[in-house]
């Protein structure tokens, strides 16, 4: 009983926290969702991102939801290992998770950024949720 | 529309090209040079239209070499080819890269992105090698570049080169990996892969070692970067630990690819 009342709590805080727009900030690092737009093409960059210049292209009966993330490294941001922060995955309404390809490399490296976030999911599909380590956003009010 | 002064200025030969221009004819250039960034803008809203696997085939016969002839058999942007440096005595993996690889900036890159995301060293060594055999032979180039290093590299390493050919083919959203609109350009957006390739992809599916060439796949997409800086030192280490180099020269060991990295070594010989 106990159990379940500290996991509907820590469910409450955490849809509390996640929304859109609103900055969330793990390992010195401060996430804000800037927006999410569908694209016929995107293009494939790491964050921070390069000017790679290889793209993905929407196909029939898929579309690219593209979430775009505003970075800032603020001073207590601690560089970790490499490969250490795991891809950013977004979930649609029916609970569907999505991986990108987009990696995080060297995100200290430059003090404010943003990043696309590129989702190749199945036409119509409206993303919920983004999720970057332990920040969660709500993608419900950023969709565009 | 905003006009990049430098830009401006370098289109037509510099400041001292400028200098000796009257008003007349620097108010012409501007115009053009607006009509010609115009052109460009306009041309870069517009949705891409790839071509055909039978457009792509209608060019066979405009060109005088195949488009699988190895980098150093050709010259650069249809020009003739230029002298090779030869190779030093007891040539080493590092002097393939300067002499007969480079720029190489492809591999470069990729290899420093498995770096910089944690893969193991023989998945950065696989990236660093993965496109080498394109300077010798461009078909198969994954088949062919795990025969030109597998004598001296880890066999996870030249599994990963070998294999990464085919999965570059079928997009995997888990491990990261996305189709590239560049292969839509190069093989047709109608382009569909031959038998060979979608059996080895089957049997890729249920090996223990798919990740290996999984993850090549993953670091080639991000590896196109015109601005990127990089170089070979960081791999030193690597390439100190995993790669095994001949004391007697890549190409005079007897190894079963020594006549491989020969071909590179002297291209310009008739037989």
């Amino acid at each position: 009983m106990l159990k379940a009342f500290s996991a509907s709590l820590l469910l409450a805080a955490v849809a509390a926290a996640a929304q859109a727009g609103k900055a969330q900030t793990v390992n010195g690092l401060q996430m804000t969702v800037a927006g999410v737009k569908l694209m016929e093409k995107a293009g494939l960059r790491d964050c921070p991102p390069g000017t790679n210049t290889v793209n993905a292209v929407q196909r029939p009966g898929d579309q690219l939801s593209v979430v775009t993330v505003a970075f800032k490294v603020l001073p207590d941001f601690k560089p970790r290992p490499p490969g250490t922060m795991k891809r950013a995955v977004a979930t649609a309404a029916d609970g569907t998770a999505y991986n990108t390809s987009v990696q995080f490399v060297d995100v200290g490296s430059v003090p404010e950024y943003s990043c696309d976030f590129v989702y190749r999911v199945p036409s119509g599909t409206v993303l919920k949720t983004l999720q970057i380590e332990d920040a969660k956003f709500d993608l419900s009010a950023a969709d565009k | 529309m905003e006009i990049d002064r430098r830009a401006f200025i370098a289109s037509l030969g510099g400041p001292a090209a400028v200098a000796l221009m009257d008003h007349e004819a620097k108010a012409e250039a501007l115009e053009h040079y607006m009509e010609d960034k115009l052109d460009e803008m306009v041309a870069a809203q517009q949705p891409e239209k790839f071509p055909t696997v039978a457009e792509i085939e209608a060019q066979i016969e405009t060109r005088p070499f195949r488009r699988g002839t190895g980098g150093v058999f050709t010259g650069q942007r249809g020009q003739n080819v230029k002298k090779l440096e030869p190779m030093p005595d007891k040539a080493t993996l590092q002097d393939f890269f300067r002499l007969r690889f480079a720029p190489a900036n492809h591999v470069l890159q990729s290899a420093t992105r498995a770096l910089k995301t944690g893969m193991s060293e023989e998945i950065v060594l696989a990236c660093l090698l993965h496109d080498c055999v394109l300077s010798l032979i461009k078909p198969d180039h994954g088949w062919w570049g795990a025969q030109l290093f597998e004598p001296y590299i880890p066999e996870k390493s030249a599994f990963a080169i070998r294999y990464h050919q085919t999965l570059r083919f079928y997009p995997d959203q888990e491990a990261g990996y996305e189709y590239p609109d560049q292969y839509y350009r190069i093989f047709g957006h109608d382009y569909t892969p031959p038998k060979y390739i979608e059996d080895t992809y089957k049997m890729l599916k249920n090996h223990k070692w798919y990740m290996e060439p999984r993850l090549v796949t993953v670091n080639d997409l991000y590896a196109f970067d015109p601005n990127a800086k990089v170089s070979i030192e960081p791999f030193e280490d690597i390439i100190g630990r995993h790669f095994k180099q001949p004391k007697e020269g890549l190409g005079y060991d007897n190894s079963s690819s020594a006549h491989m990295w020969r071909t590179l070594a002297r291209p310009d010989n008739p037989l």
